[in-house]
C-alpha cells in the first residue's frame, strides 16, 4: 500500500481516525501503520481532534421552536392575502365595474351624438336597431360585472389560519 | 455523539425520497408534511448552525429562517437533489452570512468572558470534582476557539463531517464546490484542529 501522506490520500486516514474504515481497507491501512511513523502520528492526532470534537455538544432547543416557526408562517399568509386582497385580483375585479359602466356611457353617449345620414331610408332603421339592443349590452355587461364582484366576495376567506 | 443525516448510509435512498415526497406534499399544501420535515430536521440543523455560530439563540433564529425558506419555496420545489443537500445548503448560506455580518461576535465575546470567569461554570457542572469541571470546560472552550478561528467554509466542512457524517460528495453539492476542493478544505481544516487540538489525545 502506498503512503496515504505521499499520495495525498488522507481522506482514509481521517476514516481509520474516526473509526469509519472498514474490512479490508482497514486492514491494508492497520499493515500500512505497522511500518509508517508519520502516518501513525497522523492518525494519533486526528483521533484525538475527533474526540474533542465529540466532546461539544449542541445546547438543547427551545420548547417554543415550533410555535415561534409557525406563527411566523401564519403572519406571511395573512400578509400575503391581505396584500392579494388589496392589489390583486379583487381589486381588478372590482375595478372593472366602475370601468365599464363609463366606458358604456361613452359609448351610448357618442352614439346619440353621431349626426344621422340624411335622407336615406335605411339608417333610421339601423339607427333604430341599434339603440334597440345598446340597453340589454349594458344591462348584461352590468349583470356579468355583478357576478363577479360575488365571485370575489366568495374568494375572499375571512380566516387566514393555516392548518398547521 | 454525530447524528445522523440520511445522506449515504444503506437504506438512505428511501428515506431521502420520503423527504422529497414530503416536500411534494407540503407542495400541494399539506401543511402535516411540513411538520414532519420540521420535526425530522430541526435539530440536526440547529445543531449544525449552533456548532457555526456558536450562539443558541442566533442559531435558532437562523434555523427559523432556513425553515421559513423552505416553506416559501415549497411552489418552486423541484426534487432535483436530496433534500438534506438542499436543506443544509439554505443553512450553510445563512451561517456564512451571519458569520460574515458579524452576528456571532457576542458570542465569542462570551467564550472569552466564559474562560475568563471559569468559577462562575462551577455552578452549573454538576460533577463531583471542581477541578475536573474546570478541565473539561477548558477543554470545551479550547475546542469551540479552534473552530470558531476557522475559515467559514472549512468550518462548515469539518462540521458537516464531523457531525452530520455526510460523504465528501455531498458536501460539495451543500457547497456548491467540486469534491477535490471539499478535501482541500478539511484537509487543511483538520491540519489546523490537529494543531491546535492534537495535545488533548
Amino acid at each position: 500500500m502506498k503512503c496515504p501522506l505521499e499520495t495525498r490520500e488522507e481522506r482514509d486516514l481521517v476514516a481509520y481516525a474516526s473509526r469509519a474504515l472498514e474490512g479490508g481497507d482497514a486492514e491494508r491501512l492497520e499493515a500500512h501503520l505497522e511500518s509508517c511513523s508519520a502516518c501513525r502520528e497522523f492518525v494519533r492526532e486526528q483521533r484525538a481532534v475527533w474526540e474533542a470534537l465529540d466532546g461539544w455538544e449542541a445546547e438543547p432547543i427551545s420548547a417554543d421552536f415550533d410555535r415561534r416557526l409557525f406563527g411566523r408562517i401564519a403572519a406571511e399568509i395573512s400578509w400575503w392575502q391581505r396584500m392579494r386582497g388589496r392589489m390583486g385580483f379583487p381589486l381588478v375585479y372590482r375595478a372593472l365595474l366602475p370601468v365599464t359602466a363609463v366606458a358604456c356611457l361613452v359609448m351610448v353617449g357618442v352614439l346619440l351624438e353621431r349626426p344621422l345620414p340624411p335622407r336615406v331610408p335605411a339608417a333610421p332603421v339601423t339607427t333604430a336597431h341599434v339603440e334597440s339592443l345598446q340597453p340589454d349590452q349594458v344591462v348584461h355587461a352590468l349583470d356579468e360585472m355583478e357576478v363577479l364582484d360575488q365571485f370575489n366576495h366568495m374568494m375572499k376567506p375571512d380566516s387566514s389560519t393555516p392548518r398547521m | 455523539m454525530p447524528e445522523r443525516v440520511n445522506t449515504y448510509m444503506g437504506g438512505a435512498t428511501a428515506a431521502l425520497d420520503y423527504d422529497a415526497e414530503l416536500m411534494l406534499r407540503v407542495k400541494e399544501g399539506d401543511g402535516e408534511s411540513f411538520a414532519q420535515l420540521l420535526d425530522k430536521h430541526r435539530t440536526p440543523v440547529v445543531h449544525f448552525l449552533y456548532r457555526m455560530v456558536q450562539q443558541q439563540a442566533v442559531a435558532e433564529e437562523l434555523a427559523q429562517e432556513v425553515f421559513l425558506r423552505v416553506y416559501r419555496s415549497r411552489a418552486t420545489y423541484e426534487p432535483t437533489a436530496k433534500f438534506t443537500t438542499w436543506l443544509f445548503r439554505i443553512a450553510t448560506h445563512l451561517a456564512l452570512n451571519a458569520l460574515r455580518d458579524g452576528r456571532n461576535e457576542r458570542s465569542q465575546e462570551r467564550l472569552d468572558e466564559r474562560t475568563e470567569g471559569m468559577p462562575a461554570l462551577q455552578v452549573e457542572d454538576r460533577r463531583p470534582s471542581v477541578e475536573q469541571s474546570m478541565v473539561r470546560q477548558a477543554r470545551l472552550d479550547e475546542v469551540k476557539h479552534a473552530v470558531a478561528a476557522l475559515p467559514g467554509k472549512q468550518r462548515a466542512a469539518v462540521l458537516m463531517h464531523k457531525y452530520k457524517e455526510m460523504e465528501y460528495t455531498q458536501i460539495a453539492k451543500v457547497l456548491n464546490c467540486s469534491e477535490s476542493a471539499v478535501k482541500s478544505l478539511l484537509f487543511r481544516a483538520y491540519e489546523t484542529l490537529r494543531a491546535r487540538l492534537a495535545h488533548m489525545a
